[in-house]
């Protein structure tokens, strides 16, 4: 299994380098392209004025419908709070051309703790739209149940553009949040491993008793009921609709609610990783298989010399075969 | 289509060291051994497994964020088989120990293979010999891992450039192509030369006029060092010489000396680091033994420290700071059976091309690789190339009686030159035409994977 941190790990190790070499008393000059999945890119840069000062900027996807997200507080205030406590860290008032955000980083003042919340960069920006949810979810779960009546809804959908043609929808109830995933394939050969594995996460949990916490998972060809008038109609019939459901016990506590969001937002990933180690072992599989096919017919050629010698001694009787090539024994 | 805006991925994977990183960085982001652990027979598994720490998921690894500044395994590797001294214990689980049907899953790569391997539990493997790929079972999840865990990008999104030795068989190229589309569905792939893409790398310096992709390319690395005369950025196969001469053959020659004079430490990584940092090349060898007799000073001391700093081992460094880089330049003081030295090589290489380019080749020499990072490397290259050339020269003049017009003999060595594969293939596919030279994902399903024999050659000007 793939361990896939929540934190970009290059950032982190870019940022150290730079931090060490600073308390070397050498500064290092960067101008650095930086990569994430989901059409995410980083650049880290030297600020033109002072070179112990990194900018860090991102570019994502994501970005602009994660902004469109309405709920209690804005992006920018959300990102805000989260690197606020963050020493070394704050928001250029003005993100660098092309990219979405910048921060400002102060390598002097930097903690591994604030590294770690540096190279998790992705992951909050991406939280903001599950962090509104959650808010939502305590503020409706809060609100007395009428005796006669039926609980609160929430109208509010929260839509994540994250790919091209795969998007991802987040729905506070007042008992549960539902995380929907648009999956859809472009090749052939993925769609069959994909439906296999996906049709995995849905039996695990029945079959392993370990697992009985872990979130519910659906899976289904239709959007799922309730969201059907807020999706708009399919245009790739092919596309499959991932559900998973967070129960309270999932989003208790930050810590939970950090790491139910960071593997959620990991999910796809994880998923392609291993569709695509899948096809690597069939792979490893059909080497084995020619590797061994042309075993048995190396042993089929025919051994002249051996023939020959044979033909002389034993009063030319014909060397007979197995069909592996072996010879026969009388 | 926004894939187009995705900076497209470079990989060089070298037979000891890999280097990774994205197109319009002026140095790759991961370097590491192209080392891999796999787990081992699955019984062999089972009583050992108990040891490891089960269950540490992304909790534990992303909240202890104190130890994250220095997480060991973040450092660019220059050793291909040492890493550290760190223990197993130090290795974040995969989550796999003791489930079963998933053992191909079970394995680490680079730095943190060398340390699996150290346990029962992973077995380590090279898959890269002599620049070629011989294992692909391993290189596929090599690769896998790296795309996913290192650079962390969907293949899908990106344009991929792969390097290749000098006479790699076309069919490995197909296998190569195979894997790129049928297992990571790749956008796109452009599979380069390593010694066109050196050429390329040296445009950086500032001897290089012209932009031309002819000259003599000599990369040494880890397992062989080539010999490659490009012109106009084909590789003139029939010229290529290898020497059996490398990175790993020096490091054990400093070590058999060391050994012979009973040091205190003795192990290849200190072999190694010692030839890292204070071997250089001298411009004669009597000379500069005399010199070490005169002059104490010349020695060094090298300090191994265990993993704590408490106790200190002192290795002293004698004549092997210029006697391993020698072994180049006079090959006999380490082997018996390859004899020729390295300007002989390169002028012989060169004499073999045809006439028209030889000029172009003998003025630009470029360097590529680590082996060629001893301090006047290329000086003392371009000095014993001169004199044998200008012998030559002048011998058909006494014999013709006619003036020769002379050659023009270049080394040029540069500042990328240790990762300068790497490096070229980074300026090749940052430039916008680029995408339109790689082979996509629909051109493989049209054709089938032959169409990677050929990659229309590009140049930038
Ligand atoms: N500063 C240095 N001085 C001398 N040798 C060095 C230096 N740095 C690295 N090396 C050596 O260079 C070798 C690795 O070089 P490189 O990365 O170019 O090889 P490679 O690409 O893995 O191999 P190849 O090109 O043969 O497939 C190692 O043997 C390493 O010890
Ligand atoms: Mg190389």
């Amino acid at each position: 299994m793939l361990h896939l941190q929540p934190q970009n790990i290059l950032i982190q190790k870019t940022l150290s380098e730079a931090f060490d070499a600073l308390n070397k008393g050498t500064s290092l000059t960067l101008d650095r392209i930086i990569s994430d999945f989901d059409y995410t890119t980083f650049h880290v840069s030297n600020s033109p004025e002072d070179k112990s000062i990194l900018l860090l900027s991102i570019r994502t996807k994501a970005w602009q419908s994660v902004q469109k997200c309405q709920g209690s507080i804005g992006l920018l205030d959300y990102l805000q709070s989260k690197y606020q406590g963050c020493s070394g860290a704050a928001i250029s008032p003005q993100p660098e051309m092309g990219y979405d955000l910048t921060l400002q980083i102060t390598l002097s003042q930097l903690t591994g703790e604030s590294l770690v919340q540096l190279s998790l960069l992705k992951t909050i920006v991406l939280s903001y739209p599950f962090q509104l949810a959650f808010d939502e979810f305590a503020q409706l779960s809060s609100t007395p149940v009428p005796v006669e009546g039926t609980p609160p809804v929430s109208n509010t959908l929260h839509t994540v553009q994250y790919r091209d043609e795969e998007s991802l929808f987040i729905k506070p109830a007042s008992d549960r949040i539902t995380v929907i995933f648009e999956t859809s394939f472009q090749d052939e050969t993925d769609k069959i491993f994909g439906k296999v594995f996906l049709q995995e996460f849905v039996d695990a949990r029945k079959r392993n008793r370990s697992i009985q916490s872990a979130p519910q998972v659906l899976f289904s060809h239709e959007p799922p009921l309730e969201l059907q008038h807020q999706i708009q109609p399919r245009s790739d019939p092919s596309k499959r609709f991932v559900t998973f459901v967070l129960f309270p016990r999932h989003f208790q506590t930050q810590e939970l609610q950090f790491n139910s969001v960071a593997q959620l937002i990991l999910f796809r990933n994880y998923f392609h990783y291993h569709i695509k180690c899948s096809k690597a072992y069939m792979h490893s599989r059909m080497r084995f298989r020619v590797d061994s096919f042309i075993k048995v017919l190396n042993r089929a050629k025919v051994d002249e010399e051996d023939d020959s010698k044979g033909d002389s001694s034993v009063h030319a009787q014909p060397t007979r075969r197995t069909i592996t090539g072996r010879k026969m024994v009388y | 289509m926004s894939y187009l805006n995705n900076p497209a991925v470079v990989m060089d994977n070298g037979t000891g060291l890999t280097k990774l990183g994205f197109a319009g960085n002026d140095s790759p982001s991961w370097i590491f051994p192209t080392a891999i652990a796999n787990a081992a027979s699955s019984n062999a598994k089972n009583t050992a497994s108990s040891s490891s720490t089960g269950g540490a998921g992304l909790a534990a690894s992303s909240t202890g964020g104190s130890s994250a500044a220095s997480n060991p395994y973040f450092t660019n590797a220059t050793s291909t088989t040492n890493f550290g001294n760190l223990t197993t214990a130090s290795l974040m689980s995969n989550n796999l120990s003791g489930k079963r049907g998933t053992e191909d899953l079970d394995f680490y790569i680079g730095n943190e293979a060398l340390t699996a391997s150290q346990g029962a539990n992973y077995s380590l493997n090279y898959p890269i010999r002599h620049g070629q790929v011989e294992n692909w079972d391993h290189m596929e999840r090599f690769w896998e891992n790296s795309i996913f865990k290192y650079l962390r990008t969907e293949p899908e999104d990106h344009f991929f450039l792969l390097t290749e030795p000098p006479l790699n068989p076309p069919e490995n190229r197909e296998q190569v192509a195979e894997i790129f589309f049928e297992s990571f569905n790749c956008a796109g792939l452009y599979i380069a030369v390593q010694a066109v893409l050196a050429l390329a790398a040296s445009w950086t310096s500032s001897k290089v006029v012209d932009r031309s992709l002819t000259g003599t390319v000599i990369d040494s690395g880890d397992g062989v060092t080539h010999v490659i005369p490009v012109a106009e950025g084909y590789v003139i196969g029939s010229a290529l010489k290898n020497i059996p001469i490398a990175g790993r053959d020096i490091t054990q020659f400093i070590q058999s000396l060391l050994r012979e004079r009973g040091e205190v430490d003795t192990s290849l990584r200190t072999a190694e680091r010692i030839k890292q940092e204070y071997c250089y090349v001298c411009p004669d060898i009597v000379k500069e033994f005399n010199k070490f007799d005169r002059d104490a000073e010349k020695f060094a001391q090298y300090v191994v420290e265990n993993q704590d700093k408490t106790r200190q081992k002192v290795v002293d460094i004698g004549y092997e700071r210029f006697l391993a880089p020698e072994i180049f330049f006079n090959p006999e003081i380490a082997s018996s059976d390859f004899l020729t030295p390295l300007p002989t090589v390169l002028d012989q290489t060169i004499q073999a091309c045809p006439i028209d380019v030889r000029k172009g080749l003998y003025n630009n020499i470029v360097l590529s690789g680590g082996s060629t990072m001893f301090k006047d490397f290329g000086r003392r290259l371009q000095r014993d190339l001169k004199s044998i050339v200008n012998n030559r020269i002048a011998e058909t003049e006494r014999l013709s009686g006619a003036r020769s017009t002379g050659v023009d003999v270049q080394v040029i060595s540069h500042r990328k030159q240790r990762n300068a594969v790497w490096f070229g293939g980074s300026l090749l596919a940052q430039t916008p035409e680029f995408k339109g030279y790689c082979h996509t994902k629909k051109d493989y399903e049209e054709y089938g994977p032959e169409i990677v024999r050929n990659f229309s050659l590009f140049n930038m000007v």
